[in-house]
Order: C-alpha cells, then structure tokens, then sequence
C-alpha cells in the first residue's frame, strides 16, 4: 500500500526565490548617483610627444582646477580643443583664474620637439594673466631608461 | 517486488542563480571603492608675477645655458669660464654648488630655437636634485 504524502508536510507559504523586484531600483539609483556625480574631461588628448621627467610628481590639486594647454611642435597652443594665438591665452586664463578663487594651475602639455621660443611665449602670456602656478607635464621617468640615454 | 515507496532524488539541473546579483554587488563595490584615477604628472613651478624685478647678487646665481644641441654650459656668477656638461650632470654640480652656497639661484636660460625636451631634462635634473629656487629665461643670441 502506498503511504500517501503530504499528510503531515505543511507547505511553507515563503517564496523559495530571494526578492529581486528592487534590485532594477537599486541598479538605477547606482546609475543616477554617477551620472550626477561625474564630470569629464573636457578636452581631448592631443598627438604630443611627452617629455620624460624622473622628478615627475602628481599634480595635487582638484581636476576642477586644473586647466590643460597642448602645445604642438610646430608651436600651436589648444585649450579645451580650441587652437589660440598667445594673447587669447592670457584672455581666456584670467577669467578663470578669478572664477576659481585663485587656485587655477596650469597643467603645460608641451611636445618635447617644440622650440623653446613658443614656450617662453606661453609663460609670459599666463604671468600677464597672472597665473603662477604651473606644471610642466611629464611622464615619469625610470632609471632604466634615462641609463639608455 | 517493485519498489513503490522510494522516490529517485533529482538535484536540480540549472546552476543556482539566486547569488550571482550579490556576487555582482560585491564585485561592483570593490571597485567603487579601491578605483583611483590617474593623476597628471609634471614638474611645478611657480612663475615670477608679472613686473616682479628682483635684485639678485651675481655670486648668488648659477647660470645653466641650454643650447640647441642640448649640452648645458654653466656659468658661476660673474665667472667668465664655462663648463659644458650634460643635462644629467647638473643634478650632481647643483648639489655640489649648493652645499657652499645655500642661498644660490638656478637661471635656466634656454636657446630660442632648443628644444623643449632639453630644458625639461635640466629642469629635471634640477628637481631631482631638491632645488626650489628655479627661474626659466629665454637666452638672448
């Protein structure tokens, strides 16, 4: 004779899957709060040469505060994608040296090969817009490679 | 006689899925927090303001003479004999120089028509070599 189940076997009335109805809200709240939270790099990367520096140290300073200038070799500057002559330099610095409470930094993104010459006109354009503080960007430099040198 | 009462026992066939959202969490917050941006390396310096003139003893000065070629004539003060070296020897005659003299003065003047790269090389060296009191000029040809 068969025993017949289920006499004494209550159900459980608990679902047997982990709820996942809040998991899509979750995920969304995720997306929003980086969507709001991100900001871009504002220009894109120019083709330069980097100089190599081993005294390269990380510029210490928000990313909101630092404004990147690519000069080319052939001398050309780029600020946020725009080529400008050296006096629109010291005119669109100055305006955003105020705006950032005076803790603008330059970050100087010259290609190696450049001539000295516009580099020096670059500086002098920045200290008539009176800012100061400037990195000269470089990548870091190993000891191996500077031997090979 | 068949065997009536014993049931076969089956395991479920699928992969349990149930955890692999918290596995993604897990793995998602991980990232989150150990991420950390590259930041932009260079070398600082701070610019002389604009009109800043400022009188400098020649015995408190060490000229470092960039040419187009990238070899660095250094000149001591009013001295008029000049040595030739190379970018990566200056860190060595900085430190050299400022232990007699801890109040010295690195004039980098560059030729208008070397490169960049060149003066980047001293500005390193002299970096390297803990100096703070750095100016860059154009040399004058």
């Amino acid at each position: 004779m068969a025993i017949s189940g289920g006499k004494f076997q209550k159900s459980s009335k608990a679902s047997e899957e982990i709820p996942s109805s809040s998991l899509a809200d979750i995920a969304f709240l995720l997306l929003i709060f980086f969507m709001v939270t991100t900001v871009f790099q504002q220009d894109k990367e120019r083709p330069i040469d980097w100089p190599e520096a081993e005294a390269a140290q990380k510029m210490d300073e928000k990313q909101k505060n630092i404004l990147n200038i690519w000069m080319e070799q052939d001398g050309k500057v780029y600020v946020n994608d725009a080529e400008l002559t050296m006096d629109q330099v010291t005119a669109v610095v100055t305006p955003l040296y105020v705006a950032s409470d005076q803790k603008l930094q330059i970050s100087i993104r010259g290609d190696r090969d450049v001539p000295y010459q516009y580099m020096d006109q670059l500086q002098q354009a920045l200290i008539r817009g009176g800012v100061l503080r400037v990195t000269f960007a470089a990548e870091l430099e190993t000891n191996i490679q500077r031997e090979r040198r | 006689m068949s065997v009536l009462g014993k049931k076969k026992k089956r395991a479920g066939e699928g992969i349990p899925m149930s955890s692999t959202a918290d596995i993604a969490f897990l793995l998602l917050i991980f990232f989150l927090v150990t991420t950390t941006f590259p930041k932009d390396k260079g070398l600082a310096l701070v610019l002389p303001e604009a009109n800043e003139e400022v009188e400098v003893a020649q015995e408190n000065v060490l000229h470092l003479l960039v040419q187009v070629d990238g070899t660095v004539e250094v000149k001591r003060g009013e001295s008029e004999s000049v040595q030739t070296v190379r970018a990566a020897d200056v860190e060595g005659i900085w430190r050299q120089e400022f232990a007699s003299n801890d109040r010295l003065i690195a004039a980098v003047k560059t030729h208008p028509e070397a490169e960049y790269g060149y003066m980047m090389d001293v500005l390193d060296a002299l970096q390297s070599a803990n100096a703070s009191r750095i100016s860059l000029q154009l040399l004058e040809v």
